[in-house]
């Protein structure tokens, strides 16, 4: 099964930083990136491949992080050159097709600008792995106690979530097997074959999901588990570096954001 | 012996206007103590031990564990504390990412400091023989091993008494040992054992086996004393040990045999015993007559 971004065990300077640090460069980049020109975007992009090197990431995994989301992005962009306005290329307009240099440019820009978010988030889930997002996003949001959100309950979530992906999956196969087994035939290369399929294993698959949180709070609640406050195995811990990285990132966010508001 | 579990007068009702699942129950378990019970579905087992961790509350009646009653909410990880608890199903009580991350989940919600998780973490999987797996991913391991990751969970937590609902039933018979012989080591810790279980098997190697029907407690004694009564089980829908019913079966045949036998080599010793008693009368026998004869 393909995975995406998943993490890449590696003995790098990139890896060994604090997960938080890493949260919050993608945030900030994705910040920046939001509010400047090609130029940056291209410095930016020269910077992301460097760290995907030091991180020791082959470019070609990198790549193929996007193959889920490509025809997304191919669609964003038909629809940026053909509804942008503006001086129409050479040889436009054919028919009512019309195309625009203001609309390659905006959908060339645009398209970079999300393939980028999506390869900046594939370094962080490469380099680090899930326990340790989970950790850090814990950490990163115990602030939102003021709004009475407990970020401890956020993570035993996305951490439960994770657990059980492969779980579920697994629980999955065995229902279409076993719906196969007894003569169910959808033709997959159809849609509405799909959808049948889908439909025919989302009952089944829901109710054991039920049956499956029941146990799993009778487990959680005989191994004490009480909502609020607990501790971890590991305590991150930031060091001078990771300081300094947040540091540089903030600086760089506000200076972008004085210069391209 | 000190009284770990006090259980007085229990009796619980799922839902109003039905017959009581567990009714008026008495019993009390010693510390360290290493116990079965048997009976058949049903029959309120999985109900009472539910008691014992305050995942249920009584209806009327009191549960105390260590002298700290289940219905105060204040002891409420104290008394989970005390009392570990190992379900059937071994993928729904896992919570960890990784294996040692779940192991850490019970002491993480004592509040214990990281220092003192990783240390327990580390003793609890030496202790169930899966060092190594720390990093593995919990839904690569084998059956049996979730149910030894899941006793480690619970030992983490220095628990004086683990709680099991039938947790071979899914296990293939080396997973099985493993989890038995793990038992019997952790009662010899001084850590007590309350096992639910079908196999009388499994049962036999308690000291102490409890046998529940429709909610009460109706035989309370020795694997001895339980096990060897064969057409008593029987009636109950049980399943003797083989060993047990075929000592039972040679007996109903008239041999000289006992029925409180439950493993190979006790039947064995028992019926060699037999064989030799028969054959030195045979030879007894036969000698007479020959004497006789000459």
């Amino acid at each position: 099964m393909y995975k995406l971004g998943h993490y890449f065990p590696r003995e790098s300077a990139v890896h060994r930083r604090d997960p938080r640090v890493k949260i919050i460069a993608v945030i900030a980049l994705s910040i920046i990136i939001m509010h400047v020109n090609a130029i940056g975007l291209l410095i930016a992009t020269g910077m992301t491949i460097a760290v995907s090197q030091l991180a020791l990431i082959p470019l070609k995994s990198l790549l193929k992080t996007l193959r889920p989301v490509l025809p997304f992005f191919f669609c964003l962009f038909l629809m940026y050159i053909f509804f942008t306005p503006g001086r129409p290329l050479p040889l436009f307009p054919i028919g009512l097709v019309q195309i625009s240099y203001e609309g390659l440019h905006l959908g060339l820009l645009q398209v970079w600008k999300f393939v980028f978010l999506v390869v900046a988030a594939s370094i962080l889930t490469m380099t680090t792995p899930q326990s340790e997002i989970t950790m850090g996003l814990e950490r990163l949001l115990r602030p939102l106690v003021i709004l009475g959100i407990s970020s401890h309950n956020i993570a035993m979530m996305v951490s439960l979530a994770l657990r059980f992906m492969p779980t579920l999956l697994d629980e999955m196969n065995s229902i279409s097997e076993a719906q196969l087994a007894r003569g169910a035939n959808f033709n997959p290369r159809r849609i509405n074959g799909k959808i049948k399929a889908i439909s025919y294993l989302a009952w089944p698959l829901s109710i054991n999901i039920f049956r499956r949180c029941n146990e799993l709070v009778d487990a959680m609640e005989a191994r004490g588990y009480q909502q609020g406050h607990r501790t971890y195995l590991r305590e991150l811990v930031l060091n001078h570096a990771d300081y300094y990285l947040i540091g540089a990132l903030t600086v760089i966010v506000i200076a972008v954001l004085l210069w391209h508001p | 012996m000190k009284k770990i579990i006090r259980v007085q007068n229990l009796t619980f009702t799922y839902e109003a206007g039905r017959p009581p699942a567990l009714k008026d129950l008495n019993l009390v378990i010693g510390e360290g103590e290493y116990i079965a019970i048997i009976g058949p579905n049903g029959c309120g087992k999985t109900t009472l031990i539910r008691h014992f961790n305050a995942l249920l509350l009584p209806s009327t009646g009191e549960v105390q564990v260590d002298g700290l009653s289940t219905q105060d909410h204040n002891s409420l990880l104290e008394i989970r504390r005390r009392v570990g608890m190992v379900f059937q199903n071994p993928d729904n009580q896992i919570v960890g990412m990784s294996v040692e991350e779940d192991v850490a989940f019970g002491p993480g919600n004592l509040g214990l400091p990281a220092a003192e998780v990783r240390r327990r973490v580390d003793q609890a999987l030496a202790t169930v023989g899966l060092t190594g797996f720390q990093t593995r991913p919990p839904h690569t391991l084998s059956g049996g091993q979730k149910q030894l990751l899941a006793l480690a969970g619970l030992l983490a937590m220095n628990p004086k008494i683990i709680i099991l609902d039938e947790p071979t039933s899914s296990l293939d018979p080396a997973g099985k040992k493993n989890v038995l012989t793990l038992l019997q080591k952790l009662n010899c810790q001084g850590i007590g054992i309350i096992h639910i279980t079908h196999s009388m098997d499994e049962a036999a190697i308690a000291d102490r086996v409890l046998v529940m029907d429709r909610g009460e407690l109706i035989a309370d004694g020795s694997p001895d004393e339980i096990l060897s009564r064969v057409e008593w089980l029987k009636s109950l829908g049980l399943a003797p040990p083989k060993v047990t019913e075929l000592m039972w079966q040679l007996q109903q045949g008239g041999e000289d045999v006992g029925t409180s036998i439950f493993t190979l080599d006790d039947a064995f010793n028992e019926i060699t015993a037999l064989l030799a008693q028969l054959r030195s009368s045979t030879n007894a026998y036969i000698s007479g007559k020959v004497r006789e004869h000459v």
